[in-house]
């Protein structure tokens, strides 16, 4: 059985990227006119979808919380986002999995006690698969949540990292995450580098994971500047519009 | 002295007195004519994963289709053909006024209407898709996914389908002896060309004043009296004519329907050349 070489000897990747290099992420806010606040994240060929709705009233008057907002996260994969077809529903344990690690990095970021009795709805819809998906998601629901003005502490970026070949590598794709390599996702908030999410489902030598997961945080710095552009660059856009 | 804030309040609280005052002047909140339609674009190819893809944006309403190609065995009395399945999902992400949970009637109904409409009008030939008559025949999955609401969600769900369906290619297929389905992905073949294809053009009535507009978007689509649906295809015929009792019109307001929908026609068939050529 042929396996397929993921890190040449000449440290090369099979997309041709080096072990430390994420791959090509743009970025886009306010996509969409009905929701609060919108993105549109593409990560290699990872495409994800952001939607906010929110503050708004609560759906269930008997979840609403007296002292703050609760955070609703829904997380759905496109049936055609990856190669085999899947239609996975949007209550299966997998995305609901996914769904809860969203809305737990969230809750303590964003400052729900300004806004009690009401829910912040989180919609994330991706259209293309090709690994990374808990990062995208995360990446592209801080630039919705930013877009919809709603308060948050920091930034929250996220990167996942890998071990290839004892090698730390950096931002995996689908073909590297289904080939059994260790795969840890780090989520931080950039000003003060906290650790707010760390997920891991592999298995991963313990002298390995310093490594790893400082090579995940360096990622996370990064697309945090890539981020912080795209806000700058919306934000002087809406003022030169204002003052003009 | 008005401000815009008082425009606000007064389209909040009095919608229907507030477009009446449009209407009336032969124009529209958004600024349109009454039978114009917003401005469409239309991308094949957009996600690599799917044997084919289209986004379509009309005016605020996006959608995006992909098609996806599995192998079936037919139905008995169906030897030769194969199967397109339309499904149109309207999630909480594209609008607030959808619920979470399982797709709501409004979902279901224009996934029927489609597929209805593409079985009726025999635009994809079924036959296309068989690989061998009673063993295997391709299944098509056509998933529609709504990104933003803005009105008129067959429409635009229609054209991304369309689209998508004119840029399908299926690896060249066929059953080895031992009945397993052998697919070569790097040979690929067009099903169908589908040279003649449906339009959808959807219009609302409004009774005070007794207008007729294009193109609703989701503020008109909520406080006309009826939405009426004119599908035709590129050869000029009539696939279907969806009025469903709102309200009664005379025949003159349907005619003028047909000749609008006439001229939207031939706008798209325009717009997805120029799409597919790029």
């Amino acid at each position: 059985m042929s396996r397929v070489e993921l890190l040449t000897p000449e440290g090369l990747r099979v997309d041709g990227r080096r072990a430390n290099e994420l791959r090509k992420i743009t970025a886009k806010t306010s996509v969409f006119s009905q929701s609060d606040g919108s993105a549109y994240i593409e990560q290699g060929n990872t495409k994800c979808l952001a939607a906010v709705y929110g503050p708004r009233e609560v759906r269930h008057r008997m979840q609403a919380l007296a002292d703050r907002a609760i955070i609703n996260v829904e997380f759905n994969v496109a049936p055609f986002s990856t190669s085999e077809r899947k239609k996975r529903s949007k209550n299966d344990k997998r995305s609901l999995e996914v769904a809860t690690f969203i809305r737990q990095t969230f809750e303590p970021v964003i400052l729900t006690s300004q806004f009690p009795r009401s829910q912040i709805d989180i919609y994330l819809q991706i259209f293309q698969h090709d690994g990374g998906l808990l990062q995208s998601c995360i990446n592209a629901a801080t630039l919705a949540l930013i877009d919809a003005g709603i308060p948050m502490l920091d930034y929250v970026c996220a990167c996942s990292a890998g071990c290839i070949d004892k090698v730390p590598v950096l931002d995996l794709n689908n073909l590297e995450e289904s080939a059994d390599t260790p795969e840890l996702t780090v989520a931080i908030l950039p000003r003060t580098g906290k650790v707010n999410l760390l997920e891991m489902e592999s298995r991963l030598h313990i002298e390995k994971l310093a490594s790893v997961t400082e090579l995940a945080t360096e990622g996370c710095m990064q697309i945090h500047k890539i981020l912080d552009d795209v806000v700058r660059k919306n934000t002087q856009h809406l003022k030169d519009r204002l003052t003009s | 002295m008005t401000t815009t804030k008082n425009f606000e309040i007064f389209s909040r609280i009095q919608p229907n007195e507030y477009i009446g005052r449009f209407l009336d002047q032969n124009i529209r909140p958004d600024g349109r004519l009454l039978d114009q339609f917003r401005p469409t674009f239309v991308t094949a190819g957009t996600v690599a994963t799917a044997n084919a893809s289209a986004m379509v944006r009309l005016g605020g309403t996006t959608v995006v289709c992909g098609i996806k190609a599995e192998v079936c065995e037919p139905k008995v009395d169906t030897p030769d053909q194969g199967y397109l399945v339309p499904n149109v999902e309207l999630s909480p992400m594209c609008s607030s006024q959808f619920r979470p949970g399982p797709p709501s009637a409004k979902a279901q109904a224009v996934s029927e209407f489609i597929h209805q409409l593409l079985k009726k009008s025999n635009v994809v030939p079924l036959e296309s898709l068989c690989i061998e008559s009673g063993k295997a025949v391709w299944v098509l999955y056509a998933d529609i996914v709504c990104l933003n609401y803005d009105g008129n969600i067959i429409d635009a769900s229609l054209l991304a389908l369309v689209t998508a369906l004119k840029n399908l290619s299926l690896p060249k297929a066929e059953v080895s002896p031992l009945l397993a389905v052998e697919a070569d992905p790097s040979e690929t073949v067009q099903p169908f060309l589908l040279t003649n294809f449906p339009v959808a053009s959807t219009f609302c009535i409004f009774n005070q004043p007794n207008v007729l507009i294009a193109d609703p978007n989701d503020t008109e689509e909520s406080l006309a009296k009826e939405t009426v649906t004119v599908v035709m295809d590129t050869n000029g015929e009539i696939c279907r004519v969806y009025k469903n009792g709102g309200t009664t019109v005379g025949s003159d307001v349907l005619r003028a329907c047909f000749g609008h929908c006439k001229k939207r026609t031939q706008q798209i068939k325009q717009v997805i050349e120029d799409a597919l050529n790029q």
